[in-house]
Protein backbone atom coordinates (compact mmCIF):
# COMPACT_ATOMS: atom_id res chain seq x y z
CA UNK A 1 0.00 0.00 0.00
CA UNK A 2 1.61 3.08 -1.08
CA UNK A 3 0.43 6.83 -0.94
CA UNK A 4 2.43 9.17 -3.10
CA UNK A 5 1.69 12.60 -1.71
CA UNK A 6 3.00 15.24 -3.94
CA UNK A 7 3.21 18.80 -1.87
CA UNK A 8 3.51 21.46 -3.87
CA UNK A 9 4.47 24.58 -1.94
CA UNK A 10 7.95 23.42 -0.26
CA UNK A 11 9.03 21.11 -3.77
CA UNK A 12 9.24 17.95 -1.63
CA UNK A 13 7.40 14.64 -2.24
CA UNK A 14 6.49 12.72 0.72
CA UNK A 15 5.82 8.98 0.47
CA UNK A 16 4.57 6.50 2.81
CA UNK A 17 4.87 3.03 2.23
CA UNK A 18 3.57 0.15 4.29
CA UNK A 19 4.33 -3.06 2.82
CA UNK A 20 1.98 -5.97 4.55
CA UNK A 21 2.43 -7.04 7.91
CA UNK A 22 2.84 -10.37 9.85
CA UNK A 23 -0.91 -10.34 10.35
CA UNK A 24 -2.17 -10.33 7.07
CA UNK A 25 -0.11 -13.86 6.66
CA UNK A 26 -2.62 -15.59 9.03
CA UNK A 27 -5.64 -14.65 6.26
CA UNK A 28 -3.99 -17.33 4.09
CA UNK A 29 -4.85 -19.85 6.88
CA UNK A 30 -8.35 -18.89 7.52
CA UNK A 31 -8.72 -18.74 3.75
CA UNK A 32 -8.49 -22.54 2.68
CA UNK A 33 -11.53 -23.07 5.51
CA UNK A 34 -13.30 -20.68 4.60
CA UNK A 35 -13.12 -22.37 0.87
CA UNK A 36 -13.57 -21.30 -2.45
CA UNK A 37 -12.28 -17.92 -2.24
CA UNK A 38 -10.75 -16.22 -5.18
CA UNK A 39 -6.85 -16.19 -3.34
CA UNK A 40 -7.11 -20.29 -3.31
CA UNK A 41 -8.48 -20.64 -6.76
CA UNK A 42 -6.56 -18.00 -8.66
CA UNK A 43 -2.95 -19.34 -6.52
CA UNK A 44 -4.06 -23.09 -6.32
CA UNK A 45 -5.83 -23.82 -9.24
CA UNK A 46 -2.94 -24.61 -11.50
CA UNK A 47 -1.92 -27.54 -9.04
CA UNK A 48 -4.69 -29.63 -10.21
CA UNK A 49 -7.89 -30.99 -8.03
CA UNK A 50 -6.06 -32.56 -5.18
CA UNK A 51 -5.96 -28.84 -4.47
CA UNK A 52 -9.79 -28.43 -4.00
CA UNK A 53 -10.15 -29.24 -0.92
CA UNK A 54 -12.78 -27.46 1.47
CA UNK A 55 -12.17 -26.80 5.31
CA UNK A 56 -14.32 -28.85 7.56
CA UNK A 57 -16.77 -26.40 9.15
CA UNK A 58 -17.67 -23.81 6.13
CA UNK A 59 -18.51 -25.23 2.68
CA UNK A 60 -20.77 -22.50 0.99
CA UNK A 61 -23.50 -24.19 -0.93
CA UNK A 62 -21.35 -24.26 -4.71
CA UNK A 63 -18.67 -26.57 -3.23
CA UNK A 64 -20.77 -28.94 -1.10
CA UNK A 65 -22.50 -29.41 -4.47
CA UNK A 66 -20.22 -31.63 -5.96
CA UNK A 67 -17.91 -32.10 -3.09
CA UNK A 68 -18.84 -33.82 -0.11
CA UNK A 69 -17.09 -33.08 3.28
CA UNK A 70 -13.38 -34.22 2.74
CA UNK A 71 -12.94 -34.08 6.36
CA UNK A 72 -14.51 -38.07 6.34
CA UNK A 73 -11.68 -39.02 3.97
CA UNK A 74 -9.41 -37.91 6.20
CA UNK A 75 -10.31 -40.22 9.53
CA UNK A 76 -7.34 -42.58 9.45
CA UNK A 77 -5.53 -44.41 11.38
CA UNK A 78 -2.13 -46.37 11.30
CA UNK A 79 -3.67 -49.37 11.76
CA UNK A 80 -6.25 -48.82 8.42
CA UNK A 81 -3.74 -47.50 6.37
CA UNK A 82 -2.13 -50.71 7.03
CA UNK A 83 -5.40 -53.14 6.61
CA UNK A 84 -5.96 -51.06 3.47
CA UNK A 85 -2.55 -51.31 1.67
CA UNK A 86 -2.92 -54.98 1.97
CA UNK A 87 -6.41 -54.49 0.77
CA UNK A 88 -5.22 -52.95 -2.20
CA UNK A 89 -2.34 -55.01 -3.22
CA UNK A 90 -3.92 -58.06 -2.83
CA UNK A 91 -7.16 -57.59 -3.05
CA UNK A 92 -7.45 -61.90 -3.57
CA UNK A 93 -6.73 -62.33 -0.19
CA UNK A 94 -9.93 -60.29 1.36
CA UNK A 95 -11.89 -62.57 3.65
CA UNK A 96 -14.86 -60.45 4.23
CA UNK A 97 -17.46 -58.47 2.00
CA UNK A 98 -17.08 -55.66 0.32
CA UNK A 99 -20.19 -53.87 1.71
CA UNK A 100 -19.02 -50.38 3.61
CA UNK A 101 -20.95 -50.47 7.05
CA UNK A 102 -23.55 -48.26 7.16
CA UNK A 103 -25.04 -45.91 9.80
CA UNK A 104 -28.00 -44.19 11.09
CA UNK A 105 -26.84 -40.32 12.72
CA UNK A 106 -30.08 -38.51 13.56
CA UNK A 107 -31.89 -40.23 11.17
CA UNK A 108 -29.69 -39.49 7.94
CA UNK A 109 -28.29 -42.18 6.72
CA UNK A 110 -24.32 -42.48 5.70
CA UNK A 111 -21.59 -44.96 5.96
CA UNK A 112 -19.02 -44.97 8.86
CA UNK A 113 -15.60 -43.47 8.57
CA UNK A 114 -12.82 -45.01 7.28
CA UNK A 115 -11.26 -45.43 10.47
CA UNK A 116 -14.38 -47.95 11.42
CA UNK A 117 -14.87 -49.97 8.43
CA UNK A 118 -11.84 -51.34 6.10
CA UNK A 119 -13.95 -51.12 2.88
CA UNK A 120 -14.57 -46.86 2.95
CA UNK A 121 -12.46 -44.84 0.52
CA UNK A 122 -10.15 -42.70 1.92
CA UNK A 123 -7.81 -39.57 0.69
CA UNK A 124 -4.88 -40.03 2.58
CA UNK A 125 -3.51 -43.32 1.03
CA UNK A 126 -3.99 -41.84 -2.37
CA UNK A 127 -2.47 -38.86 -1.47
CA UNK A 128 0.67 -40.41 -0.26
CA UNK A 129 1.00 -42.89 -2.79
CA UNK A 130 0.66 -40.12 -5.29
CA UNK A 131 3.81 -38.26 -3.34
CA UNK A 132 5.42 -41.99 -3.15
CA UNK A 133 5.48 -42.44 -7.14
CA UNK A 134 7.01 -38.82 -7.47
CA UNK A 135 9.73 -39.32 -5.29
CA UNK A 136 10.52 -43.06 -6.82
CA UNK A 137 10.50 -41.69 -10.38
CA UNK A 138 12.87 -39.39 -9.08
CA UNK A 139 15.34 -41.79 -7.66
CA UNK A 140 14.54 -44.25 -10.74
CA UNK A 141 15.54 -41.13 -13.03
CA UNK A 142 18.78 -40.66 -10.63
CA UNK A 143 20.21 -43.68 -10.65
CA UNK A 144 20.00 -44.03 -14.45
CA UNK A 145 21.96 -40.76 -14.43
CA UNK A 146 18.76 -38.64 -16.24
CA UNK A 147 17.72 -36.47 -12.92
CA UNK A 148 16.60 -33.55 -13.52
CA UNK A 149 14.23 -31.45 -11.53
CA UNK A 150 11.79 -30.54 -14.53
CA UNK A 151 11.64 -34.44 -15.13
CA UNK A 152 10.11 -35.11 -12.06
CA UNK A 153 7.81 -31.80 -12.60
CA UNK A 154 6.98 -34.04 -16.05
CA UNK A 155 6.65 -37.84 -14.12
CA UNK A 156 3.97 -35.67 -11.83
CA UNK A 157 1.70 -33.99 -14.29
CA UNK A 158 1.97 -37.48 -15.91
CA UNK A 159 1.00 -38.98 -12.99
CA UNK A 160 -1.93 -36.58 -12.36
CA UNK A 161 -3.21 -37.17 -16.20
CA UNK A 162 -3.30 -40.54 -14.97
CA UNK A 163 -5.20 -40.21 -12.38
CA UNK A 164 -7.81 -37.90 -14.16
CA UNK A 165 -8.30 -40.38 -16.69
CA UNK A 166 -8.87 -43.06 -14.06
CA UNK A 167 -12.04 -40.95 -12.54
CA UNK A 168 -13.00 -40.04 -15.86
CA UNK A 169 -13.06 -44.09 -17.06
CA UNK A 170 -14.83 -44.60 -13.53
CA UNK A 171 -17.56 -41.71 -13.51
CA UNK A 172 -18.34 -42.91 -17.56
CA UNK A 173 -18.86 -46.23 -16.56
CA UNK A 174 -21.05 -45.21 -13.74
CA UNK A 175 -23.06 -42.64 -15.30
CA UNK A 176 -23.46 -45.44 -17.98
CA UNK A 177 -24.81 -48.50 -15.64
CA UNK A 178 -26.59 -46.14 -13.31
CA UNK A 179 -27.25 -42.16 -12.77
CA UNK A 180 -23.98 -41.89 -11.15
CA UNK A 181 -25.20 -39.98 -7.93
CA UNK A 182 -22.15 -41.28 -6.15
CA UNK A 183 -19.87 -38.19 -4.43
CA UNK A 184 -16.98 -37.44 -6.89
CA UNK A 185 -14.30 -37.78 -3.51
CA UNK A 186 -15.11 -41.41 -3.83
CA UNK A 187 -13.93 -41.58 -7.29
CA UNK A 188 -11.01 -39.46 -6.52
CA UNK A 189 -10.10 -42.07 -3.93
CA UNK A 190 -10.52 -45.19 -5.84
CA UNK A 191 -8.49 -43.82 -8.82
CA UNK A 192 -5.65 -42.49 -6.84
CA UNK A 193 -4.92 -46.21 -5.16
CA UNK A 194 -3.61 -47.23 -8.38
CA UNK A 195 -0.76 -44.73 -7.53
CA UNK A 196 0.06 -47.54 -4.22
CA UNK A 197 0.17 -50.42 -6.98
CA UNK A 198 1.98 -48.25 -9.20
CA UNK A 199 4.45 -47.73 -6.32
CA UNK A 200 5.06 -50.82 -5.89
CA UNK A 201 5.93 -51.55 -9.75
CA UNK A 202 8.15 -48.82 -9.55
CA UNK A 203 10.33 -50.26 -6.76
CA UNK A 204 10.33 -53.61 -7.95
CA UNK A 205 11.92 -51.93 -11.08
CA UNK A 206 14.45 -50.20 -8.88
CA UNK A 207 15.76 -53.20 -7.70
CA UNK A 208 15.76 -55.53 -10.49
CA UNK A 209 14.91 -53.94 -13.85
CA UNK A 210 13.94 -57.10 -15.53
CA UNK A 211 11.07 -58.29 -13.34
CA UNK A 212 9.36 -54.88 -15.25
CA UNK A 213 6.85 -56.32 -17.27
CA UNK A 214 5.68 -59.23 -14.94
CA UNK A 215 4.70 -57.25 -11.83
CA UNK A 216 3.72 -54.82 -13.61
CA UNK A 217 1.38 -57.68 -14.93
CA UNK A 218 0.38 -58.75 -11.93
CA UNK A 219 -0.30 -55.72 -10.46
CA UNK A 220 -2.79 -54.98 -13.43
CA UNK A 221 -4.32 -58.06 -12.75
CA UNK A 222 -4.89 -56.75 -9.06
CA UNK A 223 -5.96 -53.33 -9.58
CA UNK A 224 -8.68 -54.62 -12.19
CA UNK A 225 -9.92 -56.91 -9.34
CA UNK A 226 -10.05 -53.98 -6.95
CA UNK A 227 -11.59 -52.08 -9.30
CA UNK A 228 -14.12 -54.26 -10.38
CA UNK A 229 -14.99 -55.44 -7.12
CA UNK A 230 -15.62 -51.94 -6.09
CA UNK A 231 -17.45 -51.01 -9.25
CA UNK A 232 -19.87 -54.47 -8.37
CA UNK A 233 -20.58 -52.96 -5.12
CA UNK A 234 -21.02 -49.15 -5.92
CA UNK A 235 -23.67 -50.04 -8.41
CA UNK A 236 -25.28 -53.06 -6.08
CA UNK A 237 -25.59 -50.34 -3.10
CA UNK A 238 -25.42 -47.25 -3.85
CA UNK A 239 -26.42 -46.54 -7.66
CA UNK A 240 -30.45 -46.63 -8.18
CA UNK A 241 -32.00 -47.66 -11.59
CA UNK A 242 -28.40 -49.79 -12.34
CA UNK A 243 -29.53 -52.89 -14.75
CA UNK A 244 -28.48 -55.75 -13.02
CA UNK A 245 -27.00 -58.67 -14.70
CA UNK A 246 -26.80 -57.50 -18.45
CA UNK A 247 -24.09 -57.92 -20.77
CA UNK A 248 -23.26 -54.22 -21.11
CA UNK A 249 -22.53 -54.52 -17.17
CA UNK A 250 -20.14 -57.32 -18.02
CA UNK A 251 -18.83 -55.36 -20.64
CA UNK A 252 -18.19 -52.37 -18.92
CA UNK A 253 -16.49 -53.89 -15.83
CA UNK A 254 -14.33 -55.72 -18.09
CA UNK A 255 -13.67 -52.17 -19.96
CA UNK A 256 -12.34 -50.86 -16.63
CA UNK A 257 -10.06 -54.06 -15.97
CA UNK A 258 -8.38 -54.00 -19.11
CA UNK A 259 -7.71 -50.29 -19.30
CA UNK A 260 -5.54 -50.92 -16.35
CA UNK A 261 -2.96 -52.52 -18.53
CA UNK A 262 -2.15 -49.42 -20.80
CA UNK A 263 -2.48 -46.79 -17.79
CA UNK A 264 0.38 -49.03 -15.31
CA UNK A 265 2.72 -49.76 -18.23
CA UNK A 266 2.43 -45.69 -19.39
CA UNK A 267 2.57 -44.70 -15.43
CA UNK A 268 5.47 -47.56 -14.84
CA UNK A 269 7.49 -46.69 -17.73
CA UNK A 270 10.12 -44.13 -17.37
CA UNK A 271 11.49 -42.57 -20.12
CA UNK A 272 15.15 -43.00 -19.71
CA UNK B 1 5.52 21.66 -9.08
CA UNK B 2 5.67 25.71 -9.48
CA UNK B 3 7.95 26.61 -7.16
CA UNK B 4 10.90 29.12 -7.51
CA UNK B 5 14.16 28.77 -7.42
CA UNK B 6 15.82 31.76 -6.13
CA UNK B 7 19.65 31.80 -7.46
CA UNK B 8 22.50 33.73 -6.08
CA UNK B 9 24.24 35.53 -8.63
CA UNK B 10 27.51 33.79 -8.87
CA UNK B 11 30.55 36.60 -7.72
CA UNK B 12 33.85 35.21 -8.53
CA UNK B 13 36.08 37.15 -5.51
CA UNK B 14 39.69 37.58 -5.90
CA UNK B 15 40.22 37.67 -2.57
CA UNK B 16 40.12 35.06 0.15
CA UNK B 17 37.35 34.97 2.83
CA UNK B 18 34.31 33.06 3.33
CA UNK B 19 31.97 34.14 0.24
CA UNK B 20 28.14 33.41 0.45
CA UNK B 21 28.15 31.46 -2.86
CA UNK B 22 30.81 29.42 -1.10
CA UNK B 23 28.95 28.69 2.09
CA UNK B 24 26.56 27.72 -0.54
CA UNK B 25 27.92 25.42 -2.16
CA UNK B 26 29.00 24.11 1.47
CA UNK B 27 25.91 23.56 2.26
CA UNK B 28 24.76 21.82 -0.62
CA UNK B 29 27.52 19.04 -0.10
CA UNK B 30 25.76 18.63 3.09
CA UNK B 31 22.97 16.83 2.15
CA UNK B 32 24.85 13.66 3.23
CA UNK B 33 24.41 14.07 6.58
CA UNK B 34 20.63 15.00 6.66
CA UNK B 35 20.08 14.10 9.67
CA UNK B 36 20.51 17.73 11.61
CA UNK B 37 17.58 17.93 14.07
CA UNK B 38 18.24 21.16 14.32
CA UNK B 39 17.42 22.57 11.11
CA UNK B 40 14.97 25.28 11.15
CA UNK B 41 12.55 25.93 7.97
CA UNK B 42 14.10 29.43 8.07
CA UNK B 43 17.96 28.37 7.40
CA UNK B 44 16.71 26.55 4.26
CA UNK B 45 14.54 29.44 2.82
CA UNK B 46 17.74 31.02 2.91
CA UNK B 47 19.77 28.60 1.23
CA UNK B 48 18.84 27.17 -2.17
CA UNK B 49 15.45 25.41 -1.90
CA UNK B 50 16.62 22.41 -4.20
CA UNK B 51 15.12 18.92 -3.24
CA UNK B 52 16.24 18.27 0.48
CA UNK B 53 15.44 14.48 2.05
CA UNK B 54 15.31 13.96 5.30
CA UNK B 55 14.86 10.34 6.37
CA UNK B 56 13.14 9.82 9.80
CA UNK B 57 11.34 7.61 11.82
CA UNK B 58 8.02 8.94 11.17
CA UNK B 59 5.07 7.91 13.65
CA UNK B 60 3.24 4.39 13.39
CA UNK B 61 6.57 2.41 12.94
CA UNK B 62 5.83 -0.39 15.38
CA UNK B 63 8.28 -3.43 15.69
CA UNK B 64 6.61 -5.56 13.44
CA UNK B 65 8.33 -6.31 10.03
CA UNK B 66 7.95 -4.02 7.98
CA UNK B 67 7.40 -0.86 9.12
CA UNK B 68 6.61 2.92 7.89
CA UNK B 69 9.33 4.73 5.78
CA UNK B 70 8.70 7.96 5.09
CA UNK B 71 10.65 10.45 3.54
CA UNK B 72 9.57 13.85 4.57
CA UNK B 73 10.69 17.44 3.46
CA UNK B 74 12.64 19.62 4.83
CA UNK B 75 11.14 19.42 8.13
CA UNK B 76 12.66 16.31 9.65
CA UNK B 77 11.11 15.20 12.33
CA UNK B 78 12.57 12.09 14.31
CA UNK B 79 15.91 12.08 14.29
CA UNK B 80 18.36 9.03 12.94
CA UNK B 81 18.58 8.30 17.24
CA UNK B 82 15.49 7.57 17.60
CA UNK B 83 15.20 4.76 14.54
CA UNK B 84 15.02 1.23 15.63
CA UNK B 85 17.34 -1.00 14.28
CA UNK B 86 17.48 -2.44 10.77
CA UNK B 87 17.10 -5.97 12.02
CA UNK B 88 14.21 -5.22 14.63
CA UNK B 89 12.58 -2.84 12.07
CA UNK B 90 12.88 -6.35 9.27
CA UNK B 91 12.10 -8.46 11.99
CA UNK B 92 14.99 -10.61 12.12
CA UNK B 93 16.51 -11.92 15.33
CA UNK B 94 19.43 -13.22 14.63
CA UNK B 95 20.08 -15.11 18.01
CA UNK B 96 16.48 -16.46 17.76
CA UNK B 97 17.39 -17.90 14.63
CA UNK B 98 20.43 -19.12 16.37
CA UNK B 99 18.61 -20.87 18.91
CA UNK B 100 16.08 -22.32 17.14
CA UNK B 101 18.54 -23.50 14.73
CA UNK B 102 20.54 -24.95 17.64
CA UNK B 103 17.80 -26.89 18.65
CA UNK B 104 17.23 -29.07 15.57
CA UNK B 105 20.50 -29.85 15.90
CA UNK B 106 20.10 -32.56 18.49
CA UNK B 107 17.45 -35.09 16.56
CA UNK B 108 16.21 -37.15 19.65
CA UNK B 109 15.27 -34.28 22.08
CA UNK B 110 12.69 -31.53 20.67
CA UNK B 111 12.51 -28.52 22.19
CA UNK B 112 9.38 -26.58 21.41
CA UNK B 113 9.53 -23.50 23.23
CA UNK B 114 12.17 -22.17 21.26
CA UNK B 115 9.71 -22.79 18.33
CA UNK B 116 6.52 -21.50 19.79
CA UNK B 117 6.75 -18.47 17.68
CA UNK B 118 7.24 -19.31 13.66
CA UNK B 119 9.59 -16.70 11.57
CA UNK B 120 10.29 -17.21 7.88
CA UNK B 121 13.98 -15.53 7.73
CA UNK B 122 15.46 -18.34 9.62
CA UNK B 123 14.09 -20.49 6.94
CA UNK B 124 15.19 -17.99 4.26
CA UNK B 125 18.65 -18.32 5.36
CA UNK B 126 18.55 -21.82 5.16
CA UNK B 127 17.26 -21.79 2.05
CA UNK B 128 19.96 -19.76 1.06
CA UNK B 129 22.58 -21.64 2.31
CA UNK B 130 21.22 -24.62 0.34
CA UNK B 131 21.20 -22.69 -2.66
CA UNK B 132 24.87 -21.36 -2.16
CA UNK B 133 26.38 -25.28 -1.33
CA UNK B 134 24.45 -26.63 -4.64
CA UNK B 135 25.95 -23.95 -6.62
CA UNK B 136 29.10 -24.95 -5.67
CA UNK B 137 28.29 -28.60 -6.50
CA UNK B 138 27.64 -26.85 -9.77
CA UNK B 139 23.63 -27.15 -9.83
CA UNK B 140 21.90 -23.64 -10.35
CA UNK B 141 18.94 -24.71 -8.68
CA UNK B 142 17.27 -21.36 -6.63
CA UNK B 143 13.88 -21.67 -8.01
CA UNK B 144 13.54 -25.07 -8.08
CA UNK B 145 14.34 -25.55 -4.19
CA UNK B 146 11.57 -22.08 -3.28
CA UNK B 147 9.01 -23.63 -5.60
CA UNK B 148 9.54 -26.83 -3.80
CA UNK B 149 9.60 -26.00 -0.31
CA UNK B 150 6.59 -23.58 -0.95
CA UNK B 151 4.58 -26.72 -2.42
CA UNK B 152 5.70 -29.15 0.54
CA UNK B 153 4.50 -26.52 3.14
CA UNK B 154 1.27 -26.46 1.34
CA UNK B 155 1.17 -29.98 1.24
CA UNK B 156 2.09 -30.74 5.10
CA UNK B 157 -0.32 -27.76 5.59
CA UNK B 158 -2.99 -29.39 4.41
CA UNK B 159 -2.14 -32.97 5.13
CA UNK B 160 -1.81 -32.07 9.02
CA UNK B 161 -5.24 -30.13 9.36
CA UNK B 162 -7.27 -33.02 7.47
CA UNK B 163 -5.59 -35.68 9.52
CA UNK B 164 -6.28 -33.44 12.67
CA UNK B 165 -9.74 -33.09 12.19
CA UNK B 166 -11.38 -30.13 13.85
CA UNK B 167 -9.23 -29.42 16.56
CA UNK B 168 -6.19 -29.04 14.19
CA UNK B 169 -4.91 -25.52 14.71
CA UNK B 170 -1.95 -25.42 11.90
CA UNK B 171 -1.84 -22.01 10.28
CA UNK B 172 0.53 -21.77 7.01
CA UNK B 173 2.91 -19.76 8.69
CA UNK B 174 4.02 -21.89 11.44
CA UNK B 175 3.88 -25.21 8.72
CA UNK B 176 6.60 -22.69 6.55
CA UNK B 177 8.67 -22.47 9.41
CA UNK B 178 9.11 -25.04 10.87
CA UNK B 179 9.19 -27.17 7.35
CA UNK B 180 12.23 -24.21 6.62
CA UNK B 181 13.99 -24.94 10.06
CA UNK B 182 14.29 -28.67 9.04
CA UNK B 183 15.87 -28.29 6.16
CA UNK B 184 18.74 -27.77 8.39
CA UNK B 185 20.08 -31.66 8.08
CA UNK B 186 19.56 -31.48 4.49
CA UNK B 187 22.18 -28.79 4.41
CA UNK B 188 24.54 -29.95 6.00
CA UNK B 189 24.25 -33.10 3.80
CA UNK B 190 24.55 -30.89 0.96
CA UNK B 191 28.00 -29.43 2.46
CA UNK B 192 28.66 -32.82 3.31
CA UNK B 193 28.08 -34.48 -0.05
CA UNK B 194 30.51 -32.06 -1.79
CA UNK B 195 33.27 -33.88 -1.06
CA UNK B 196 31.89 -37.72 -1.04
CA UNK B 197 33.03 -38.65 -5.28
CA UNK B 198 29.97 -38.34 -7.04
CA UNK B 199 28.15 -40.60 -8.99
CA UNK B 200 25.54 -42.60 -7.73
CA UNK B 201 27.01 -44.57 -5.01
CA UNK B 202 25.98 -46.61 -2.16
CA UNK B 203 27.68 -44.43 0.53
CA UNK B 204 25.92 -41.35 -0.86
CA UNK B 205 22.38 -43.57 -0.58
CA UNK B 206 23.19 -43.86 3.33
CA UNK B 207 24.48 -40.56 3.96
CA UNK B 208 21.34 -39.23 2.41
CA UNK B 209 19.56 -41.65 4.21
CA UNK B 210 20.69 -40.87 7.87
CA UNK B 211 19.87 -36.83 7.32
CA UNK B 212 16.51 -37.69 5.58
CA UNK B 213 15.22 -39.49 8.66
CA UNK B 214 17.45 -37.28 11.02
CA UNK B 215 15.15 -34.01 9.45
CA UNK B 216 11.78 -36.35 9.28
CA UNK B 217 11.93 -37.00 13.27
CA UNK B 218 12.81 -33.48 13.93
CA UNK B 219 9.92 -32.11 11.46
CA UNK B 220 7.38 -34.71 13.06
CA UNK B 221 8.12 -33.99 16.46
CA UNK B 222 8.05 -30.34 15.99
CA UNK B 223 4.90 -30.31 14.56
CA UNK B 224 3.42 -32.84 16.49
CA UNK B 225 4.28 -30.36 19.66
CA UNK B 226 3.42 -27.10 18.04
CA UNK B 227 0.02 -27.85 16.46
CA UNK B 228 -2.95 -29.81 18.33
CA UNK B 229 -4.43 -32.86 16.94
CA UNK B 230 -2.07 -34.57 15.65
CA UNK B 231 -0.85 -36.71 18.43
CA UNK B 232 -2.31 -40.11 17.42
CA UNK B 233 -1.23 -39.60 13.99
CA UNK B 234 2.00 -39.10 14.23
CA UNK B 235 3.23 -42.24 11.91
CA UNK B 236 0.69 -40.76 9.21
CA UNK B 237 2.52 -37.05 9.69
CA UNK B 238 5.44 -38.81 9.65
CA UNK B 239 5.17 -40.39 6.49
CA UNK B 240 4.43 -37.47 4.83
CA UNK B 241 8.00 -35.46 6.36
CA UNK B 242 10.19 -38.18 5.01
CA UNK B 243 8.24 -37.64 1.73
CA UNK B 244 9.21 -33.95 1.69
CA UNK B 245 12.41 -34.39 2.58
CA UNK B 246 13.38 -37.49 0.85
CA UNK B 247 12.46 -34.75 -2.42
CA UNK B 248 14.74 -32.38 -1.35
CA UNK B 249 17.88 -35.42 -0.76
CA UNK B 250 17.22 -36.68 -4.24
CA UNK B 251 17.96 -32.87 -5.21
CA UNK B 252 21.36 -33.23 -3.66
CA UNK B 253 22.44 -36.72 -4.52
CA UNK B 254 21.68 -36.62 -8.36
Amino acid sequence: MAIFNTQGEEGCVQIIVQPAGKEQMNPFGDALYGAGTDLIKTELGAYGEKLFRSGSAYVPGNISRYFSNPQYYFQVSDQYVMNKLKLILFPFLHKGHWMRATETVGGEFSYKPPIHDINAPDLYIPLMAFGTYVVLAGFFLGINGKFSPEAVGLQATNGLLCWLFQVLLLEATLHTLGDGDVPLLDIIAYGGYTFAVVSVVLLCRILWSHCFYVVTLWECFCMGMLLVKIMKRILIAEVRRSENHSSKRHYLLLLVAVAQVPLLFWLGNIAV
Amino acid sequence: MTKEFSVPPVVFRSGGGVNPPAGNVNQRRVPTAPFQPSRPPSSSSSAIPFMSFDIGSAPSSSGSFGGTISTSGASGSASFDDEEPLLDELGIHPGQIWHKTKSILNPFRVNPTAHKDSDLSGPIFLYLSLCLFQLLAGKIQFGVILGWIVVSSIFLYIVFNMLAGRNGNLDLHTCTSVVGYCMLPVVILSAASLFIPQGSSVPRYALAGVFVVWATRACTNLMVTLADGGEEHRGLIAYACFLIYTLFSLLVIF
